[in-house]
C-alpha cells in the first residue's frame, strides 16, 4: 500500500494518490483540521483515544444492517410489528443499539428512529432539507447527492420528478409521501416485498435491499443486488481502510 | 480523466441571468422592505422548494479530512462541549448563504468546530492562527510525512466547561432524556393544525415552505428542547412537544405537478403549531 503509481490510481488529475507516502502540499481544510484536533486534545476538550474510539465505531457502519432489517420484517410478523411500533428495540433485537458509542446515542442522530411502511398504495423516500439528517446507526454515511442542495431543493416540491431521475416511475394510483426529517426523528423506508421472491432466506432478501430502496429512491427488485452506478467524484486523499 | 457528470451545470450561458447590479452597497432603512428583509433573514439552510434545474446524483471519494471532521465534531458532542444543534446552528446557518453555498459540505462543519471552540472560549483566536500557520509550515518543504495530528501534550479534562446534557442523557438517549418533562401534548392524531408564520431570526428547524399550511398531526413525536433553544446551548430552557404533521403537497405549493393524493410530513415543535379554525 506504501506504494503508489500515479498513473495507474484513477487519480491522476491531482498531485498526489490515495496512499502517497510523502506530502507536497496540504490543503487548507486539512491544515485547519490538523490543527483544530490538536488544540482540542491538548485543551482536554477529549482524548486522542476518544477520537480513536469513535472513528472505529463510524468506521464499522454499513447499509447492510437495514437491509436486513427490512429482510427480517418481511419475514417475522412479529418483529415487523415490533419495528412499527418501536424500531429503536427493533433494532436492538437484530444488534443495532442506537445508544452507542456514547450512552446516549451518536450526537448527531438521536435515538429516536421510525420505519416507513410502504404499501401497494403509499411510496415513501426520506430528505432532510436542513442539513443532511441520516439513520447513520442503521445506514452508515449518507451518499454524497443526499446532502446536495440540488436534491434537498427539488424533492420536496418534484418529487415524482427526482425519483424519476433515479430511475423510479410511479404510477398515479400511488401515493408519494415525502419524509422531511427536519427533527430529531430518522427515518428508513420499509419496502413492499417484491414478487419473484416467495421462499427467500433472509439472506437472499436482505441482497435486493439496498441502500436506495431504504432512503426511498428505488424498489427492490429480485435480481438487483447493488445501487445504480454513479459517477464517482474521486478524493485527493481518501479515507485508507487500513 | 476528470468526471464530469454534472456538465449541464456548469453550461453558464443557459444560466445567464438579466442582472441588476447595485454599485451603492450600504443600504439605508427606508430602502429595505419586509419582502427584501425576510429574504435577507431567512437561514440559508432552508432550501426546500427552492427552483433547481435536474443535476446527475454522484457518488464522492471520502477525504482523510472529511472522517477526521465528522469524528471531532461527534466528540465534541460527546464530550459535552456542545450538542449537534448548535453545530448545525453554526456551521449550516451563522456562516452565511455565501459561504453556505460555496464551501464543501464537510468544510462547513470544520468551520463549526473553529467557531465554536473560539467562541466558547476553548481557545484563542490567536492560538488557531498560530497553530493553523505552525500546521501549514510543517508539511511547506515535504518534509512533514504523513499528514496527522500531532498534539504536543495531552490536556487536563478536568476544568474544562461543558454542558449537562453529555451526562443527563446516558443510559436514555435524546430525545427521551427529555420524557415528561413538558406535560400534556395539546395536540392528538388527526388534529388539523396550522404552521404559524413566526419571524425567522438567526435559527429554526420549521422551514419556511411549511409556515402557513394548514396539515394533520400523523404522530405524537416525544419531548424536547425547541431547536430554537437548544441550537443556542440553553439548558435551562422548558421541554416541548414535538409532532409529525402531514400536509397535502397540493396545499404546500401552487400548481404542483404531482398527484393530487402526494403527501409530506415534518416535525414540528408545538410553539409553531395552532388550531385549524
Amino acid at each position: 500500500m506504501a506504494e503508489t503509481d500515479l498513473g495507474a490510481s484513477g487519480h491522476d488529475t491531482h498531485q498526489h494518490a490515495g496512499t502517497a507516502p510523502m506530502v507536497e502540499e496540504v490543503t487548507d481544510f486539512e491544515v485547519l483540521e490538523i490543527a483544530l484536533r490538536e488544540l482540542a486534545i491538548e485543551k482536554g476538550l477529549f482524548t486522542a483515544e476518544d477520537h480513536r474510539r469513535y472513528t472505529e465505531h463510524v468506521e464499522q457502519l454499513e447499509p447492510a444492517a437495514g437491509s436486513r432489517f427490512v429482510a427480517k420484517a418481511w419475514l417475522d410478523p412479529e418483529f415487523r410489528r415490533l419495528a412499527l411500533d418501536d424500531a429503536i428495540a427493533a433494532s436492538r433485537e437484530m444488534g443495532v443499539d442506537w445508544l452507542h458509542p456514547t450512552g446516549f446515542g451518536t450526537p448527531s442522530d438521536f435515538t429516536a428512529f421510525e420505519l416507513l411502511e410502504d404499501t401497494p398504495t403509499v411510496h415513501h423516500v426520506i430528505v432532510c432539507t436542513l442539513c443532511s439528517c441520516y439513520p447513520r446507526p442503521m445506514l452508515g454515511m449518507s451518499p454524497e447527492w443526499y446532502r446536495t442542495p440540488n436534491y434537498r431543493r427539488r424533492i420536496v416540491r418534484w418529487p415524482r420528478q427526482v425519483l424519476a431521475e433515479f430511475g423510479l416511475y410511479l404510477s398515479e394510483d400511488v401515493e408519494v409521501r415525502v419524509e422531511d426529517s427536519n427533527s430529531k426523528h430518522r427515518f428508513m423506508v420499509l419496502p413492499v416485498r417484491p414478487d419473484g421472491t416467495e421462499g427467500w432466506s433472509e439472506e437472499q432478501l436482505a441482497e435486493i435491499v439496498t441502500r436506495d430502496c431504504l432512503i426511498g429512491v428505488a424498489l427492490p427488485k429480485p435480481g438487483v443486488t447493488s445501487d445504480a452506478v454513479r459517477p464517482l467524484h474521486p478524493a485527493i486523499r481518501p479515507v485508507t481502510s487500513d | 480523466m476528470t468526471v464530469v457528470g454534472n456538465s449541464v451545470m456548469g453550461d453558464l450561458s443557459s444560466q445567464l441571468r438579466v442582472a441588476l447590479h447595485r454599485v451603492q452597497d450600504w443600504t439605508y432603512p427606508d430602502q429595505l422592505d419586509h419582502d427584501t428583509f425576510q429574504a435577507y433573514m431567512k437561514t440559508p439552510h432552508d432550501v426546500g422548494g427552492e427552483p433547481d434545474a435536474p443535476a446527475l446524483f454522484e457518488d464522492k471519494e471520502e477525504e482523510e479530512w472529511e472522517l477526521n471532521t465528522f469524528v471531532t465534531c461527534e466528540v465534541l458532542g460527546w464530550r459535552g462541549i456542545w450538542t449537534s444543534e448548535e453545530r448545525r446552528r453554526i456551521g449550516n446557518v451563522d456562516l452565511g448563504r455565501t459561504n453556505y453555498l460555496g464551501l464543501p459540505y464537510y468544510g462547513r462543519w470544520l468551520w463549526a468546530i473553529a467557531r465554536c471552540l473560539v467562541d466558547k472560549r476553548h481557545i484563542t483566536l490567536g492560538e488557531l492562527i498560530e497553530r493553523v500557520s505552525e500546521v501549514r509550515k510543517r508539511y511547506a518543504e515535504g518534509s512533514g510525512g504523513p499528514i496527522d495530528a500531532a498534539p504536543r501534550m495531552t490536556g487536563n479534562i478536568d476544568g474544562v466547561a461543558r454542558n449537562r446534557h453529555h451526562l443527563d442523557a446516558i443510559g436514555m438517549g435524546d430525545p427521551q432524556c427529555f420524557a415528561g418533562t413538558a406535560g400534556a401534548p395539546s395536540f392528538s392524531v388527526g388534529d388539523a393544525v396550522v404552521v404559524r408564520e413566526l419571524p425567522t431570526i438567526f435559527y429554526t428547524r420549521t422551514q419556511e415552505y411549511l409556515r402557513g399550511a394548514s396539515g394533520t398531526i400523523a404522530k405524537v413525536s416525544y419531548e424536547s428542547l425547541a431547536p430554537e433553544d437548544e441550537a443556542f446551548d440553553r439548558e435551562d430552557q422548558q421541554a416541548e412537544w414535538f409532532y409529525i404533521v402531514r400536509f397535502r403537497m397540493a396545499d404546500l405549493w401552487e400548481a404542483y405537478t404531482g398527484c393530487a393524493t402526494d403527501t409530506l410530513q415534518a416535525e414540528i415543535s408545538e410553539r409553531w403549531l395552532q388550531p385549524a379554525v
